[in-house]
């Protein structure tokens, strides 16, 4: 809108210009057309240089919506035209800004003040880099007097305001976009922490100090209350900074050997707990100088006065103080001098002194607050303690409170938590209550102190007096949950009640729980056991005359719990003895004394009991058979026949006492191969197979046993090689291949029981019988469906619902089978793939209208070449390709021009749906197909029989891409594999893609122009890849004089401009004018350079195209420069090397930031 | 589901050879399966359990294949379900009549009259103008339970 430019800037202008706004601020308040109201108020920010309008408006306007467009207006239009602001009018600016809001500064109209001063730092920022060192002074001149109180308890106000504003701009994490590259908010960044943050902090200080006594002199609340408030908040967002130039100790980041390491160690584990690290400059103005002391003695002033008018526990002042407080107690690093931690230790008791009256005593504190007491306080408290605990050992934050009192911090960590968790289990109810966070807060204080942290997992001995703290806190968690649980039972909402999804809610506690019992070991095992046992009692005299419920919802809380105590997760690895559990135990001589083979033994024997019919009925409840399988599935990872005990010794080296070398040995070997282990290991094969088979639907327990417990077995040789020789495993496999109730069991199930068998073939002696072994489980599937689908009425046949049962059922073991294929049993599952090959084709026929079964051939095929691939010789690969190319064609002669009707929208799209994962496999066939030319173990190559891999993909594509319509492309999965396959093809063989036919040739182009526009970044990224691939190829053919892509490059039938003339103009439009990620700048440079090298002549034309257009003379120039110096600044040559692509990489970004601020608002 | 909507199921019209039983657990998304007499596809399987140490549920939202009505059942988990044997055949469109009906050619050559065109009308309109064009046009008639009715159209067009 022309009208808003002040070229002639008359009043009249003007006025008419602030009426405008103003109407069009009510009207969006009123809601009166709305959307007509916010175009004029962007078109005043979009409008060539309104400066004088809108300071107009903000001088002179009543309403204050229209003060806050303008100022919005100013800040939107600056940063856009700022390279071609004179520098004077970029400080004039700024200046504006900053008198109007000292001027304005008692202003009731606190948004647009803050509006204001945010939109004066983010200009400030925008020429920080610009702007000489006296002109930064001259506008923190007038900052400065203004907080140091020179004008009045308002301005002083406005002006830490105005700080916080700019601090909160300069950090990264908070900062606004102003289309520049990340490197500039780093610099900006980085020049703050080093030259003004601790000046800032200074004032702020001094901003506090000033207004102190009168504070605490005054009974009323007064004016500098508020000031005070502000400095506290200021001095907390400095501390919050996150700060990287710790001057003298380089980066302890850096050196991830030195001993500092616990702290990234630790603030990696608790992202809430933000460490304060400085740096040796900060301390004169925040240790030596008595700045704590003030800060404690002021809180410890408003404490008094909570009784007064105007003040309370949570009043912003108090409560500004307190976190400040609190985020002192997390200062570390080289700040304090290195004398052994002396003066941090200081510190931390200074604050810890300061902080005990709001925690201590424990029990007064938690009946204070039951009885109304408001309990931000003492939270903040149990935070203080957590901050301490984060930034010290154990041994440290013991010792701290022994200096002023009888006991040691754990002791009073302790107390405190238990009076928490009583109150927790007086009040239980779902509300998330003061006793829930402060429960939290002290959990995560207790892992942090305990969690190991010198990657050998052993965590330190805790002191007598620690380890009986620990050990109090664990028992009266237990009774907790215990009491939890029993009460749980009568809530009948067990809906949501799985064990997955609750033990992953209470994972984090439950580990943090494991931690406490670990750190008492010998007082915690035995507590358990006792638990166990009186549960077990109480459900033997009480079967058929009591009602369980109770106690079984408490064994299964209790055997959480034992998990986590005795075990650790393995995360894919197989998990040690928890250290505690093996150093802790001295004097246990006698293996089946040791506490800890007691309590195992005592709950597998209970587990054993399952076995008989009459007691599972009563007492083995399918939830409580889930935790008995999970228990058994942890348990087995780490103590059932461990690696020998002679790896552990090697791995601690710290064992002098004989003693408790024993009892690890006594407690290690128990379960090991020459012991027990056999005779459990058998209990368990029985306790799974009986779970398979006798609780019929239970998919959820059977999934358990499946996935979890088996898995677990077979995962290590030393288990396989017993299992294969036991007579339940025996068992199970029969079961498997002959039972009608195991073809019941879910897909999933059906998948991992197959691939459990089939790795199990490992423990077999030699090669030979590991095929043998996998035959004999999968030859019945085989030949069923062989026989099947010879049948003459295989058709109707087929159609029959238990048929289709059947052939599902057999197809997902297959398909289990085949993921499971190792060096040792690839023949088997090799050959158990071609003797179906003939059967699959035949049943993709029958079954082309049964979606579900088509996807399961598809994905059992997928995963069976993507586990023989790499294996495969010559002659195999052919003939294994060749079916592929037979199953892909099959599958598009079904679905190419296929349309589903129904009447109901929901199948409609589930039959979308099914078609995407469909095509999803068939896109992970063809990646696996591609990978026999990166990974390839056969023992000649595969062109020995003229197989050409970049063939066979290229023509996939041509069967498969006619189906992938850019309505599929919507599903992100699709989306992300299908362009992932494409840029690797395109990267790979691009010469492949010149032969393509011209309707596949400009599917494909289509879909990479589709793929240019997603929202995703990583699929624009692909394609600009597959972008750069292509042009870079066709520019390198024609430089030695070949024809590159030939007709696809010069343009035919529906693309008169060639492809890359028409994606040169659709890159070069993006870049330019459209919205996208900065992170996208460097890709699209090496995918335009090689664009502008095919086309010179287009990009000339493009270019002077966009010149044309340019009606501003000046704005002409600049544009005409800016593009003259992209392919000539820097050296640019015309090869395609690395360092050419670089410079190029640096002319783009900085023509962006020349040019895109204009070309995009005309 | 209501109570009330129960009082008309019985098998006896669906046929012994028509539904097959199976084992609720074992029925899976986009199956099918029979809820009130009436011949379903799966869309929304989900299992609970009755009372916490109870045994499992499974919930079935099912979509009529024939008049894409929705219906729910809950069964226990261990227990039958009768699923439909829905078949599906494809046949070419060799006319369409002026009263509605379609005429098809079966495989052994002789031709099938007694079917109506779909009621949908985007379906009737593909089919109508397809056939107007003069295209090769296949349709799949999908039968389940003693009804019948075209679900799917394919151009197998002049090559």
């Amino acid at each position: 809108m022309q009208g808003f430019s002040d070229g002639g800037a008359d009043l009249a202008q003007l006025q008419s210009t602030m009426r405008t706004i103003e109407v069009a601020c009510t009207s969006i308040q009123m809601h009166i057309n709305p959307t007509a109201a916010e175009a004029t108020i962007l078109s005043l920010a979009q409008s060539p240089q309104p400066y004088k309008a809108c300071q107009f408006i903000l001088e002179n306007s009543q309403v204050a919506n229209a003060r806050f467009q303008a100022v919005a207006a100013i800040r939107d239009a600056a940063i856009r035209e700022w390279s071609f602001l004179s520098n004077e009018d970029r400080r004039s600016l700024i200046s504006f800004c900053l008198c109007f809001i000292m001027q304005h500064a008692s202003s009731p109209e606190g948004y647009v003040q803050a509006k204001v001063s945010s939109v004066a730092a983010q200009l400030m920022k925008r020429g920080w880099l610009e702007f000489t060192a006296a002109e930064k002074e001259a506008f923190f001149y007038q900052v400065k007097q203004a907080i140091l109180g020179a004008h009045g308890v308002d301005v002083q106000f406005i002006g830490v305001n105005f700080l916080e504003s700019l601090i909160s701009e300069f950090s990264p994490s908070t900062s606004s976009a102003m289309g520049l590259p990340r490197e500039f908010h780093e610099q900006c960044r980085t020049s703050l922490e080093l030259n003004y943050l601790k000046t800032f902090y200074f004032w702020a200080r001094d901003a506090a100090l000033s207004v102190t006594n009168k504070i605490i002199e005054s009974d009323a609340v007064i004016p500098e209350v508020k000031v005070c408030t502000a400095a506290l908040r200021l001095m907390l967002q400095i501390l919050n900074w996150e700060f990287r130039h710790d001057t003298n100790s380089t980066k302890a980041s850096i050196n991830v050997f030195s001993a500092v390491v616990r702290h990234d160690n630790a603030s990696s584990k608790r992202s809430e707990c933000v460490l304060v690290q400085p740096g040796p400059a900060w301390c004169d103005v925040l240790i030596s100088s008595g700045h704590v002391g003030w800060l404690l003695g002021l809180y410890a002033a408003l404490r008094q006065k909570f009784s007064c008018k105007g003040y309370w526990l949570d009043c912003p002042i108090a409560v500004s103080a307190r976190k400040l407080i609190v985020q002192f107690c997390s200062l570390t690093g080289s700040i304090f001098a290195s004398d052994n931690g002396k003066m941090q230790e200081n510190h931390m008791l200074q604050l810890l002194s300061g902080i005990l009256q709001w925690i201590d005593p424990p029990d007064v504190v938690s009946k204070a607050i039951e009885e109304g007491k408001c309990e931000s306080e003492m939270l903040d408290g149990c935070r203080a303690l957590l901050s301490i605990a984060t930034v010290t050992t154990h041994f440290v934050f013991d010792q701290l409170l022994k200096a002023i009192r009888p006991f040691g911090t754990l002791t009073l960590l302790s107390t405190l938590m238990c009076e928490v968790v009583k109150v927790l289990m007086t009040n239980n109810t779902d509300e998330e209550t003061w006793s829930w966070e402060a429960r939290d807060i002290l959990l995560d204080t207790w892992t942090i102190l305990l969690v190991p942290m010198d990657g050998s997992g052993g965590n330190a001995l805790l002191p007598p007096e620690g380890k009986h703290a620990a050990a109090n806190i664990f028992a009266m968690i237990v009774e907790s949950e215990l009491k939890v649980a029993s009460a749980s039972v009568a809530n009948d909402d067990g809906d949501s009640d799985y064990l997955q999804a609750s033990i992953s809610a209470m994972d984090e506690r439950l580990s943090s729980y494991a931690l406490i019992a670990r750190a008492a070991i010998d007082i915690t095992i035995p507590l358990l056991t006792r638990h166990f046992s009186e549960r077990f009692v109480r459900l033997d005299q009480g079967r058929g005359i009591i009602d369980p419920t109770e106690t079984l919802e408490e064994l299964y809380s209790l055997l959480l719990i034992t998990g986590h105590v005795l075990a650790d997760e393995g995360d894919g690895e197989t998990p040690l003895v928890p250290t505690a559990i093996q150093t802790d135990f001295v004097d246990i001589v006698e293996a089946e004394k040791h506490p800890v083979v007691v309590l195992s033994a005592s709950i597998i024997r209970f587990a054993e009991q399952s076995m008989d019919p009459e007691v599972r009925a009563t007492v083995f409840s399918p939830r409580l058979m889930e935790a008995v399988i999970w228990f058994l599935a942890r348990w087995s990872h780490t103590y059932l026949m461990p690696l020998e005990e002679s790896k552990c010794h090697l791995s601690h080296g710290y064992d002098h006492q004989h003693q408790s070398i024993h009892s690890r040995k006594a407690l290690l070997s128990f379960f090991g191969e020459h012991n027990q282990g056999q005779i459990v290991l058998n209990i368990i094969v029985r306790i799974s197979t009986m779970t398979l088979m006798s609780y019929p639907g239970e998919k959820d327990l059977q999934g358990l046993t499946c996935h979890h417990l088996l898995h677990t077995l077979v995962r290590r040789k030393n288990i396989c090689h017993k299992l294969v020789s036991l007579d339940s495993w025996r068992d199970l496999a029969n079961a498997f291949i002959n039972e009608k109730v195991l073809f019941l069991l879910s897909s999933a199930n059906q998948r991992s029981l197959a691939q459990t068998l089939v790795l199990s073939a490992s423990g077999l002696r030699n090669s030979e019988a590991s095929n043998q072994y996998v035959r004999g489980l999968m030859v019945h599937m085989t030949t069923y469906l062989v026989e099947l689908s010879n049948k003459k009425n295989l058709k109707s046949v087929a159609q029959q619902p238990d048929i289709i049962m059947s052939v599902s059922c057999f197809l997902e073991r297959l398909r289990g089978a085949a993921s499971a294929a190792e060096p040792r049993t690839q023949r088997a599952v090799y050959e158990m793939g071609i003797s179906v090959m003939n059967p699959v084709l035949l049943l993709l026929e029958v079954y082309k209208h049964e979606s579900a079964v088509i996807y399961l051939l598809l994905k059992f095929i997928v995963d069976w070449v993507d586990g023989q691939i790499s294996y495969l010789e010559a002659q195999e690969t052919a003939s294994v390709i060749d079916f592929c190319m037979r199953l892909l064609q099959l599958y598009s002669s079904h679905n190419i021009g296929k349309i589903s009707i129904s009447l109901s929208s929901t199948l409609l799209s589930e039959a979308k749906t099914e078609k995407y994962k469909d095509l999803r496999a068939l896109l992970q066939l063809l990646s696996s197909l591609c990978s026999k030319d990166l990974v390839d173990f056969s023992s000649d190559s595969i062109e020995v029989e003229g197989t050409n891999i970049s063939q066979v993909v290229y023509f996939g594509l041509h069967i498969v891409t006619p189906l992938i319509s850019l309505e599929l492309l919507k599903y992100p999965k699709l989306c992300h594999d299908y362009f992932s396959l494409l840029s690797h093809i395109l990267e790979v063989y691009p010469e492949t893609f010149a032969q393509l036919n011209s309707d596949a040739f400009a599917h494909i182009v289509g879909t990479l122009d589709f793929g240019l526009h997603h929202q995703d970044l990583e699929v624009v990224n692909m394609c600009l890849g597959a972008l750069k691939a292509l042009a870079s190829y066709h520019y390198r053919k024609m430089c030695a004089g070949k024809t590159g892509l030939g007709s696809h490059a010069a343009g035919h039938g529906n693309f008169p401009e060639g492809i890359f003339s028409r994606f040169l103009r659709s890159l070069l439009q993006l870049l330019l004018f459209e919205d996208y990620s900065p992170d996208l700048v460097s890709a699209a440079a090496d995918a335009l350079l090689p664009l502008i090298l095919c086309e010179q002549g287009v990009y000339q034309r493009l270019g002077n195209e966009l010149i044309e257009r340019q009606a501003n003379p000046m704005l002409k120039s600049r544009l005409a420069n800016a593009l003259h110096s992209l392919t000539s600044s820097n050296h640019l040559s015309s090869t395609l090397d690395r360092v050419n692509y670089q410079r190029f990489r640096k002319n783009l970004n900085s023509l962006l930031i020349e040019v895109r601020g204009f070309l995009r608002t005309m | 589901m209501s109570d009330e909507e129960h009082h008309f199921e019985s098998k006896a019209d669906a046929g012994a050879s028509k539904t097959y039983p199976q084992q609720a657990g074992t029925i899976r998304k986009n199956g099918y399966i029979v809820i009130k007499a009436r011949p379903c596809k799966v869309v929304e399987v989900s299992t609970s359990k009755t009372g916490k140490h109870g045994h499992a549920k499974c919930h079935f939202v099912g979509i009529d294949i024939f008049t894409a009505k929705k219906l729910e059942d809950i069964v226990p988990s261990s227990h039958n379900c009768d699923v439909p044997h829905v078949n599906r055949t494809d046949y070419q469109l060799i006319d369409i009549s002026e009263d509605g009906f379609v005429s098809l050619l079966t495989e052994s050559g002789d031709t099938k009259d007694d079917l109506r065109l779909p009621t949908d009308d985007n379906l009737l309109k593909q089919i109508k103008d397809g056939f107007a064009e003069g295209k090769d046009l296949v349709v799949s008639v999908m039968s389940a339970m003693g009804e019948e009715q075209i679900c799917a159209l394919k151009d197998i067009g002049p090559k």
